[in-house]
């Protein structure tokens, strides 16, 4: 094992996976962090302690930037680079680009946070950073996906792992997606204000065109290239359906990106366009459920993994989420059921049972099966990983349970009357209604960043036996030649 | 690479291997699967069928066998396909509930004050469609059921009223708004301030200084009376409170523990004065609104 590793740590650039991986788990523990500190303000207000870059309307999308971004993006790079390396045999394309992309991204993630605090922001949801870090952004992006493509071009191996088509679909898409949707005019070259491109209706469709991709393309795509390499390789088993895998692939692809105006039902939009966005969002579905039958199947055969192993216990579990939430976006994307769900919680628990569910649970059994081949070594404690599973699966139940409450019992509220035909609540009465289930959602999400807080002590401490054993290595080798 | 295939039962694996032991069964499309997304295209293609749908040229499907008749701004019967403003128009006036609701407000808007107030049914048609309009636009202020704010937002469920408590009062405050203002006495002195503060204790039937009070009466004379009077009763037509009442909008006497804080609360308001602006609501509410709120406002407590 010790063997193979250093030839791995010659043949492949495994200092660019470690440098992202660290990062990963850095802006997870900060934006998750933020996350709860923002759901406690909703529950508190006095938490805000009248401080203008704590305000909710300033501290949500350094949440959403950091764990979006922040998170899933450098778990996105790390695993991305681990896994093209390994399925092509062939070292990363450029390590100068390489390095490149790592600093571009970290401090475009970094001024976001920053500026937004400060109170600049387009005002796109998922898409508030301002020009010159959209600028930033997209020259990372750019040198991304060339050394993806170089480095699939000069792969050692006649075929294509899986795991990376949907990678490339994922740094395809998010380049597209991001250059249209942030396409605007500084209003001068000193000012960080811009207009955009678009206007009314075009724009709103454009943004959630955009909105809804980064859930298609970063939040899906992109994790179910994770899961296509990690599960089976965890598993030790192969991937249950090569075909299912084709299949899923392009019909994922090809439905994905007619449905994010299913953000804007009952708005004023053509109403034909709402339709095609629910329809393609029903039609979704299967095509979904694709990556979580080949992730589960793979796993069948094997079964009892699941009493040995908490890293396979996160990767199921993260499936299982996956599949939950993939059949509630196209139950709530039907206009009769998104006229209950529309502006209230639900909305926001359902982005969360995929958030944290899948796109959280799949990177940290990714990151627990890829931090000891990092680092040669072995996980510091099998026993924290299992803390660590139930804090989050804990954190992630009462979360979800809370905003279904919340959101289902707010549109009731709002739509509720009484025998005179008068609206039976006032807006006012609707909102004390969700005190307690945020309280319990801020519980929830304690529980959550507890677990990641385990995890980076976890991932700490491997690192640092890992140093030991070198050192011990080192020493003894020493000692021979002396 | 591995050119071998494995096979596990009759499934075998594609024959191709990366990264060591990476490998793909070929197990065919589950046949649940297969049906279940055939089973959403059906669905979608009849909602397409239905529904408006697909852009063609400069125009659209319309959806077939699924139309919308309302009546439109001018009263005249309009039927179109399905689309969400006509269902609106619809559903204002054709739902379960907009039909209950119409009726009821048809009974009240034509019927007198005095009329609905003796009216149970009207009464309480009108305390429920009334107790929205006060959540969504009093409440803010007067607070959930007019309980109010002292020093700040006038209590609406006792009987005294800065501004009279009839219903043409009351209708009046809600149309146009008030604007309270009592001027600033800074410029009296210490002594007068105290021996005032002491008379104004004294109106309400609170124990105080006698000789103290005699003499604030005095400076009552000279300072006060042009607005609340002689009597200290107050002035409805300027929104001059009451001081022989126990009520208080603005000092926090009730709140005080001792007579020198309850003191310390009155000096506080000869020194500051009042500035205090309810906005007009003629502009935001209809008329018909205005209407119910004012006897829901007159029902809360001391309507006169």
């Amino acid at each position: 094992m010790a063997e193979t590793n250093t030839q791995n740590a010659a043949q492949y650039n495994y200092d660019i996976v470690r440098k992202f991986t660290i990062m990963a788990i850095v802006w997870a523990v900060l934006g998750m962090g933020v996350g709860v500190w923002i759901a406690s303000e909703l529950a508190w207000p006095f938490l805000n302690f009248d401080l203008p870059g704590l305000t909710f309307g300033r501290f949500r999308p350094v949440h959403t930037t950091l764990v979006i971004f922040g998170f899933g993006g450098s778990a996105l790079f790390a695993t991305s680079y681990y896994v093209v390396q390994r399925t092509c045999q062939v070292r990363l394309y450029s390590d100068a680009m390489a390095k490149f992309t790592f600093w571009g991204w970290q401090i475009a993630v970094g001024l976001a946070a920053i500026t937004y605090m400060m109170g600049y922001t387009q005002g796109r949801e998922y898409a508030e950073m301002t020009w010159p870090i959209d600028l930033l952004i997209a020259v990372t992006w750019v040198a991304y996906f060339w050394i993806y493509v170089q480095t699939i071009r000069r792969r050692s191996q006649p075929h294509i792992y899986v795991a990376n088509w949907f990678y490339i679909a994922f740094i395809l898409a998010t380049a597209l997606l991001h250059i249209f949707n942030n396409w605007a005019a500084p209003v001068n070259l000193f000012s960080l204000t811009s207009y955009s491109f678009h206007a009314g209706v075009q724009d709103a469709m454009t943004q959630w065109w955009y909105g809804h991709n980064a859930v298609g393309f970063f939040l899906t795509a992109a994790f179910l290239g994770m899961m296509y390499y990690f599960v089976p390789k965890q598993a030790g088993r192969p991937v249950y359906s090569y075909r299912l895998s084709i299949i899923h692939f392009w019909a994922l692809g090809f439905m994905y990106m007619w449905v994010g105006t299913h953000h804007l039902h009952w708005t004023a939009i053509p109403d034909w366009t709402s339709t095609l966005a629910a329809t393609f969002s029903i039609m979704l579905l299967m095509p979904s459920w694709g990556g979580m039958i080949n992730g589960i199947m793979t796993l069948s055969g094997a079964w009892d993994k699941l009493r040995t192993d908490p890293i396979m216990l996160f990767m199921i579990t993260a499936l299982s989420f996956y599949g939950m939430s993939t059949f509630e976006g196209p139950l709530m994307s039907l206009k009769s059921v998104n006229a209950l769900s529309h502006y209230t919680d639900w909305t926001i628990g359902h982005v969360h049972s995929g958030a944290l569910g899948w796109v959280a649970l799949i990177s940290f059994g990714s990151i627990y099966h890829l931090l000891p081949r990092l680092y040669d070594t072995k996980l510091y404690s099998l026993r924290l990983v299992y803390v660590h599973f139930w804090l989050a699966t804990i954190g992630i139940v009462l979360y979800i349970s809370a905003m279904w409450v919340a959101g289902i019992g707010q549109g009731l509220l709002l739509r509720a009357f009484d025998d005179y035909g008068n609206l039976a609540y006032t807006f006012v009465e609707t909102v004390s209604f969700l005190h307690k289930p945020y309280v319990v959602r801020a519980i929830g999400g304690m529980f959550f960043v507890s677990g990641v807080i385990v995890m980076a002590y976890n991932i700490f401490m491997t690192i640092r036996q890992s140093k030991r054993e070198q050192a011990e290595i080192e020493a003894k080798l020493a000692a021979k030649m002396a | 690479m591995s050119e071998q295939k494995h096979t596990e039962g009759s499934v075998q694996t594609t024959g191709h291997a990366w990264d060591g032991d990476l490998q793909e069964f070929n197990n065919p499309l589950p046949r649940w699967w297969v049906w279940a997304f055939y089973a959403t295209v059906i669905f979608a293609i009849v909602y397409w069928i239905i529904y408006p749908s697909w852009p063609m040229g400069g125009s659209y499907l319309k959806g077939v066998m699924n139309t919308i008749t309302y009546e439109n701004d001018k009263g005249e019967e309009v039927t179109t396909h399905w689309n969400t403003r006509a269902l609106l128009a619809y559903d204002m006036k054709n739902s379960d509930a907009a039909v209950r609701q119409s009726e009821y407000l048809e009974k009240v808007t034509n019927a007198s004050y005095s009329q609905i107030a003796q009216d149970p049914e009207m009464m309480a048609f009108t305390r429920s469609y009334a107790k929205g309009l006060f959540g969504d636009n009093c409440a803010a202020c007067h607070q959930q059921g007019g309980v109010g704010v002292i020093g700040k937002y006038p209590n609406l469920v006792d009987d005294s009223w800065l501004y009279g408590g009839t219903y043409v009062n009351i209708e009046q405050s809600i149309q146009n708004g008030r604007r309270g203002n009592m001027p600033n006495f800074e410029s009296l002195s210490d002594k007068q301030k105290d021996d005032l503060s002491e008379y104004v204790l004294s109106l309400s039937g609170h124990e105080v200084n006698r000789n103290k009070a005699q003499s604030g009466a005095k400076v009552f004379q000279a300072n006060c009376v042009a607005c609340h009077g002689a009597d200290a009763e107050g002035n409805t037509a300027i929104g001059a409170a009451n001081l022989t009442d126990r009520i208080w909008t603005v000092a926090d006497v009730p709140g005080a523990s001792n007579l020198e804080a309850k003191k310390v609360a009155i000096k506080q308001v000869i020194n500051n004065g009042i500035s205090r602006h309810m906005p007009a609501w003629s502009g935001r509410l209809s008329g018909d609104e205005i209407k119910l709120l004012t006897v829901y406002v007159h029902s809360l407590g001391g309507g006169q």
